[in-house]
């Protein structure tokens, strides 16, 4: 048979060749048990100093923490079930990867797990390391994959070697497979701030500079929304802008001041984006607002919850100066407007022996100028500004306009000089047509709640930058942008990229199984050549069952 | 070990083709050219049955899940364009009626085989994702050869002039059966909501007693003279 075979398969052969080799080069992908985006974690250089998670392939089985083998696996782990040690054990026992599920609606979860979560996501971080972390949103087939990898992985060390072998040779397992490259640095990446200014009636004035930094920061890029901090900032001076260019459009009320708002970039990261600014017009620019008279700095940080209100100073300031009016008027417009607020003062030394700056008026601070931050957080070390669980259910609408309204009577009342005139602390400017519009705030806050603004993920031509910038060129004049690339031989910081990838799960058999259905198909083979070998006995069978009917011809 | 899971798909459909290939003696008969003209047969009349279908039947419009009962049955009619072909091969041999059939019909499965089966196993089977339709896949394929020969035979047997008037009917109702075969899979899996396994076994089952029932008339038929 195989000559002629042979033969008749050369004559189709010079034909079809071509033909064939086009079609079994085309590797064509088979479906995948189920396909997700997973979000990486952190991974950045800031000064020097290495964060994250280092690397972003993965190509390895899924097991769950019970399981006893976790080396070159990938860890699954649900929130409910995370726990900082469960994470250090597969971290040590070298996992190919960890991939932490958590629920697509945070608020189904119970605070307490919410809680220790946002204090856990420093200590991830903290721990430089080369297994890739990602986070995946729940969904049913990923909450199916992920029970059917949590019985294979309990009962792995469980009973006899029998059922050991059965189960290993029948057991569905999982491979994790991401598409993508390994992770590398981004070259050239650049951080945008925004300035804008009203003028003050008059020549030579005196300036306030109100700063909000606008990025977000948690423990994966993509998933950070940075409600609260610093949503909730942004969102204050953008409605601080509408009100003062109000009062500043009519001749009447037009102050002695000079108001500089700034949104800067960057500010999770050390606030970049304020340093350079500092630099460029400090240093490098012949005239600027801020080399003259500066009043005082007012920084925004994580205004939209809580009764509690904290300045954060760091020098308290000296009797008579514009830093201590601000500091009187404070006070006043809180005991007399608003009674339930907490309001204090909080002095910390700017100490340049840390990583990172503790807020961002530290920054004016090391220049010489007067600057305040405002907040609700007692602390700069306080997990909810830097948590991906900060989403806008963390943002209480009107405490975040009491807020607003707060800051907005003060500054009205600093640059009016109202004390001084002896109008009393009751008196209220903003209200009815003046008044803090909530529906402004809410908006401003969705929109900025909806989308993750990590510095990393926000260029210079992100939508978020092209719309503050139009919102600002709407109320201010002069509005400018403000780039800062890292240096090329220090860089003060380095992004690096693959954020968000697609894995794939695919359902496979362990290797023994293979052998098994071969030994399986072998036995079904012998028997068929057995049956087809003696197929004449059959058909004299059927021939004696006919042939008495044709003999009764 | 997911080429070894292709080579265990392909193993089990192809061997069954190649233990028949030897043990019915084809070999001794140089048939192997024999069997690759009816596999050339076999495409051009698939080919005729696509533009035909393409040509005269409308895409099913309605609701998703209803299954179209009248559309399908004249579908499947088509496949009497399948009789045809293995007429004209099994004509155009000369030869006993055995080794016409198993000629026909060795080629029509085996090309039906190539056609089908090889892209499926090659890009799924080779795939990390492991599935058992491919093993269900190779079970079907060994089905289809025992179909097939059952189909050559009944055919065959339609034609031949010294048929006695007694065999007419059952022979037509084989022939039926034969051409009807998908069409009632598909019903039952429909009405019975069959899973796949069962599915399979059933098909098995169906096909074994068409065959066995062919069988019967085939040695009477040959026997009785």
């Amino acid at each position: 048979m195989f000559e002629e075979a042979s033969e008749v398969l050369e004559n189709m052969l010079k034909w079809s060749l071509p033909l064939s080799l086009v079609l079994f080069l085309v590797l064509l992908r088979a479906e995948a048990a189920h396909e997700f985006s997973v979000y990486r974690m952190q991974q950045y250089d800031l000064q020097g100093q290495t964060y994250g998670s280092r690397n972003a392939i993965l190509n390895t089985e899924a097991r769950t923490v019970e399981a006893e083998v976790l080396s070159r696996r990938c860890v699954m782990m649900r929130l409910a079930d995370f726990s900082y040690e469960k994470y250090q054990k597969a971290l040590q026992q070298s996992a190919g990867a960890v991939v932490i599920i958590l629920p697509q609606n945070m608020s189904t979860m119970p605070q307490d797990i919410v809680q220790q979560f946002m204090e856990l996501e420093p200590e991830l971080l903290a721990t430089e390391t080369i297994v890739p972390v990602y986070f995946a949103l729940e969904d049913e087939e990923l909450l199916s994959i992920y029970t059917q990898t949590q019985i294979s992985s309990s009962s792995q060390g469980s009973s006899s070697a029998a059922e050991v072998l059965l189960h290993t040779a029948t057991a569905n397992g999982f491979q994790m497979v991401t598409s993508g490259a390994q992770s590398k640095a981004v070259s050239d990446w650049a951080i945008t701030s925004l300035e804008g200014r009203l003028t003050g009636a008059g020549e030579d004035l005196p300036t306030i500079v109100l700063v909000a930094h606008y990025d977000s920061f948690g423990v994966a890029p993509w998933l950070s929304y940075g409600a609260d901090s610093n949503g909730s900032g942004v969102a204050i001076l953008l409605e601080l802008a509408r009100l003062f260019s109000r009062l500043y459009s009519y001749k009447r009320s037009h102050a002695g001041y000079n108001l500089l708002f700034f949104l800067s970039g960057g500010g999770k990261f050390n606030y970049q984006g304020t340093k350079r600014w500092l630099e460029d017009n400090l240093d490098h620019t012949d005239s600027s607002l801020l080399q003259d008279n500066v009043a005082f700095v007012l920084c925004l940080d994580t205004l939209g919850n809580s009764d509690n209100l904290y300045l954060h100073v760091s020098k308290p300031p000296k009797e008579g100066s514009p830093q201590h009016i601000l500091l009187k008027e404070l006070e006043t417009v809180v005991a007399h407007q608003h009674p339930e607020l907490k309001f204090s003062m909080v002095h910390k030394k700017i100490n340049l022996a840390d990583d990172t700056l503790a807020w961002e008026h530290e920054r004016f601070g090391i220049r010489r100028l007067p600057a305040f931050t405002l907040s609700h957080l007692e602390s700069h070390r306080s997990p909810a500004r830097h948590s991906i669980m900060d989403k806008r259910p963390h943002v209480d609408l009107t405490k975040l306009s009491r807020n607003t309204k707060v800051i907005a009577e003060t500054l009205a009342r600093v640059i009016y000089n109202l004390t001084e005139k002896g109008v009393s602390g009751d008196l209220e400017i903003f209200t009815e047509q003046m008044q803090v519009q909530e529906d402004q705030l809410a908006s401003l806050l969705d929109w900025l709640t909806a989308q993750p603004r990590a510095a990393q993920l926000l260029d210079k031509d992100s939508s978020i930058v092209h719309t503050l910038e139009y919102y600002l060129n709407h109320y201010l004049k002069d509005v400018k942008r403000h780039l800062v690339r890292a240096d090329k031989r220090d860089p003060e910081f380095v992004f690096y990229d693959q954020l968000k990838q697609t894995m794939n799960a695919y359902r496979v058999k362990p290797a023994i199984f293979d052998l098994l259905l071969a030994f399986c198909i072998a036995s079904y083979l012998g028997v068929l050549y057995l049956a087809i070998q003696n197929f004449g006995l059959l058909y004299s069978f059927l021939r004696r069952v006919t042939s008495p009917r044709v003999k009764q011809h | 070990m997911t080429l070894f899971h292709f080579g265990n798909c392909v193993s089990l459909a192809y061997f069954p083709y190649f233990i028949t290939y030897k043990c019915s003696g084809l070999s001794e008969y140089n048939a192997f050219w024999r069997c690759v003209q009816a596999g050339a047969t076999y495409l051009f009349v698939q080919l005729c049955k696509m533009l035909f279908l393409a040509t005269f039947f409308p895409t099913w419009e309605g609701a998703v899940g209803v299954y179209d009962f009248v559309g399908e049955f004249m579908k499947a009619t088509v496949d009497l364009a399948d009789l045809l072909g293995l007429h004209l091969v099994m004509s155009r041999n000369a030869g006993k009626g055995e080794y016409k059939i198993m000629v026909a019909a060795m080629g029509w499965a085996t090309a039906e085989l190539i056609m089908s089966r090889c892209i499926p196993f090659w890009v799924g089977a080779r795939g990390i994702e492991f599935d058992w339709k491919y093993i269900q896949m190779s079970f079907d394929s060994n089905i289809s050869l025992v179909h097939y020969i059952a189909m050559a035979a009944v055919v065959w047997m339609f034609t031949r002039y010294d048929l006695p008037k007694s065999f007419r009917l059952p022979v037509t109702i084989l022939l039926g059966l034969c051409v009807y075969k998908g069409f009632l899979m598909e019903l039952f899996v429909h009405v019975f909501l069959l899973g796949s396994w069962t599915a399979l076994l059933v098909k098995a089952v169906l096909t074994g007693a068409i065959s066995l029932c062919s069988l019967f008339l085939f040695v009477t038929l040959v026997h009785s003279n």
